[in-house]
């Protein structure tokens, strides 16, 4: 139980997967300009990362590592993460219509989102069981969630700053994230 | 060469991928969310601005509802006539033809005739003046603060800034009432395009207040109230309001008062 | 995202063409300067200039390759399975590279870890598939991957020896700044560690999007104006290289919403 925890914390926080591990940078810079669209994307990330965490976790430990092909595990974490992402896409739209329209949308986008595939690559360099791999997939996505709506908060602050001209648009938002990055530093000590 | 080993990770791979293939094209069907291609249409026509103005969820909230039959064809404020004579055809309806409004911004305070109780530098946000002592530098508490929270919120860019206080293009409105919500004093009406007479004021202070504040205020004389034909100006509060269910243009008001507030043009 | 097919007509030659597409790739539509495409790998792996001449090359070979062969099947693969068929022949290849370094250069494939199986979700190799390699002969595609390959690699390779010269006094760990050595009293540079760290990749990349922001406002005003960024530095999604990926729904949203 402590370990979970720990790696929980850990995922989340120490070592941010935005801020530290630099997956999930497009849609981390491309939809934080408001506080609720970054909640749906973090939401969704949430969800499908989650989700994702769990089955491609089983399907190494049943599938890939009996069959001793451990090296397939790019291409068939890919497939497998689109499929899943397009299921729960129809299924949403289906069952969930209320939660489709808020966090539809950003499914598609999620697929190509280096954060979910590193969390299935990570699981297994590190050896984790299903369930830790289950909590380590939850845990970073609410690092993520935790990033981008901070940093939607900062930028609808950030609105209505001077900013000099050259900067106006992605640069300062890129600054941002590194003062940012540079915050979440002072968590290095907490495990 | 391992042959064995080339053949399983073949068969896994393959074997993954006609099984999501299935997963997917059985699922596909299963879930498969009826649309009404009514809906499509609709939306096809629809501006597609997701502005809000009709009172429903953006354009496809606003396509599902006609074809369920909850909201009238004309119910589009941008498409205006065109639109909902469109969708009339799709839905086999005939459309009524609706009254173009534009939005109006009742205050004429502008920099040269209202006055300010203090200079102000700071974050400039009409909304974010509850904070500010006074709320806000004018003198007059009713006024167009001139910060642009109607600015922002238009999507049609209908809406500008000019010299101190808010203008709207009435060419360029589309009525959709973004601009009324985001007033944070409720200065902007949508009235008929074609009302030739408006009362470009908000105050509800006395006429000496008013007049201490802004050289062109309504000081709630009552001589247009008392001078319309039509009995369509009414003075409430010491603020002059036209019906324009009842105004017929005649600018009576507009001859008869002091300060010149209500103004003529169309 | 623009139409970018070429039509080999008696007018123009297949060399042509293909010096057309490097000159494209390197130096007109440069990703990492002006298209803005593949941040993720930018930001992670310059820490040194090693490392960015390393994944730049993986990534080349990797483009090279899915454009051939993307190129040779495009008349086969279906249009509903257009992106999972693409995914899956990029993958392929990703596994092929990474085996490779893992044999052949195990200290880069140590330093460059997780980010080479990453080289699947990178957004300029599904983009050029795409807006490319599925709709133009095979000859060109591949000029056209080893262009915007290079391309790739020049910025990572600039990128890393801005970061490295800052963060370590060395280019490709020759020491060119000589350290300070405050017991022995000697001058010399005090390296700034935080350009090698995560938040020195962001400051960086922040300069660099300021710096490419006066070309531009300088290119427009002399009415050359650069190739608008793709990808999510664009500002929006509307200017998405893979808008094709989420199926344009985030796109058509923000659009909508903005308008």
């Amino acid at each position: 139980m402590k370990e979970l925890i720990l790696t929980a914390i850990g995922a989340a926080i120490v070592n941010n997967v935005v801020l530290s591990q630099f997956l999930g940078i497009c849609p981390f810079l491309g939809v934080s300009k408001k506080v609720d669209t970054a909640a749906g994307m973090g939401g969704a990330v949430i969800f499908v990362t989650t989700l994702a965490a769990f089955v491609t976790g089983i399907i190494y430990k049943f599938v890939l590592f009996p069959a001793d092909i451990p090296y397939l595990k790019t291409i068939v974490f890919i497939v497998v993460i689109a499929a899943l992402v397009q299921f729960v896409e129809m299924f949403l739209k289906k069952f969930m219509h209320s939660l489709y329209e808020s966090l539809g949308v950003y499914l598609p986008l999620i697929t190509t989102n280096c954060a979910v595939l590193g969390v299935a690559l990570n699981s297994v360099t590190y050896g984790y069981d299903i369930l830790t791999t289950t909590v380590y997939g939850f845990s970073t996505a609410v690092g993520f969630f935790i990033a981008i709506v901070i940093m939607a908060g900062l930028r609808e602050k950030i609105e209505y700053n001077d900013v000099p001209k050259t900067f106006q648009g992605s640069a300062i938002v890129l600054v941002t994230a590194g003062l940012m990055s540079i915050a979440f530093f002072g968590f290095s000590g907490v495990i | 060469m391992n042959i064995t080993a080339i053949i399983i990770a073949a068969l896994v791979v393959g074997g993954t991928g006609i099984f999501l293939g299935f997963f997917l094209g059985i699922f596909g069907e299963k879930f498969k969310v009826e649309v009404d291609e009514r809906e499509e249409a609709i939306l096809g026509v629809l501006p597609g601005n997701n502005c809000g103005g009709c009172g429903y969820a953006g354009c496809s909230g606003l396509a599902a509802a006609i074809v369920k039959g909850e909201a009238p064809v004309n119910q589009c404020p941008v498409g205006g006539d065109p639109v909902a004579a469109q969708i009339g055809d799709i839905m086999g309806v005939s459309a009524e033809g609706g009254v173009k409004m534009v939005a109006f911004v009742k205050c004429a305070g502008d920099c040269e005739k209202a006055e300010q109780d203090y200079e102000y530098t700071g974050v400039e946000d009409c909304a974010a003046m509850a904070f500010i002592p006074g709320g806000g530098p004018k003198s007059c508490s009713y006024g167009c603060l001139g910060y642009g929270s109607c600015v922002k919120a238009c999507p049609f860019d209908a809406v500008h800034i000019i010299n101190g206080i808010a203008v709207v293009d009435k060419d360029a409105c589309k009525a959709c009432g973004k601009c009324v919500a985001a007033c944070p004093k409720n200065l902007i009406e949508l009235v008929p395009c074609d009302a030739k007479n408006k009362v470009q004021c908000s105050s509800r202070d006395k006429g000496k207040d008013v007049m201490a504040a802004c050289s062109v205020g309504c000081i709630g004389c009552k001589l247009c109230e008392k001078n319309c034909p039509e009995g369509a100006v009414t003075v409430t509060d010491n603020i002059a309001h036209i019906d324009y269910e009842k105004c017929t243009g005649c600018g009576t008001c507009a001859e008869k008062c002091p300060k010149k507030i209500i103004s003529r043009a169309g | 995202m623009a139409e970018v097919g070429i039509e080999l007509d008696k007018n123009s030659s297949l060399g042509k063409v293909c010096t057309e597409r490097l000159h494209n790739g390197i130096i007109k539509e440069n990703p990492t300067f002006i298209l803005m495409l593949g941040m993720c790998p930018t930001l992670a792996v310059t820490t040194s200039a090693m490392n960015g001449v390393g994944m730049g090359l993986s990534t080349t070979i990797v483009l090279v390759m899915s454009n051939l062969m993307i190129s040779l099947l495009r008349k086969i693969i279906p249009d509903g399975v257009r992106m999972p068929a693409f995914i899956v022949v990029v993958a392929s290849f990703v596994t092929i590279i990474e085996f490779l370094m893992k044999g052949f250069t195990p200290d880069l494939y140590a330093s460059l870890g997780l980010y080479i199986p990453l080289i699947v979700v990178n957004c300029i190799i599904l983009g050029r598939a795409e807006s490319y390699a599925s709709k133009n002969p095979v000859v060109p595609s591949i000029f056209d991957g080893i262009g915007m390959g290079l391309g790739f690699t020049c910025g990572l390779t600039l990128i890393g020896i801005f970061r490295e010269i800052l963060g370590a006094g060395q280019i490709f760990g020759v020491q060119v700044l000589p350290l300070a050595d405050a017991a022995a009293g000697k001058a010399g540079y005090t390296p700034i560690t935080i350009f090698v760290l995560a938040p020195g990749a962001f400051f960086v990349l922040a300069m660099l999007v300021a710096v490419m922001n006066i070309l531009r406002d300088r290119a427009e005003k002399k009415g050359r104006p650069l190739p608008p960024a793709q990808g999510c530095l664009g500002g929006d999604c509307s200017t998405c290289g893979s808008s094709g990926l989420c199926s344009g729904h985030l796109h058509s949203s923000e659009k909508n919403k903005s308008e």
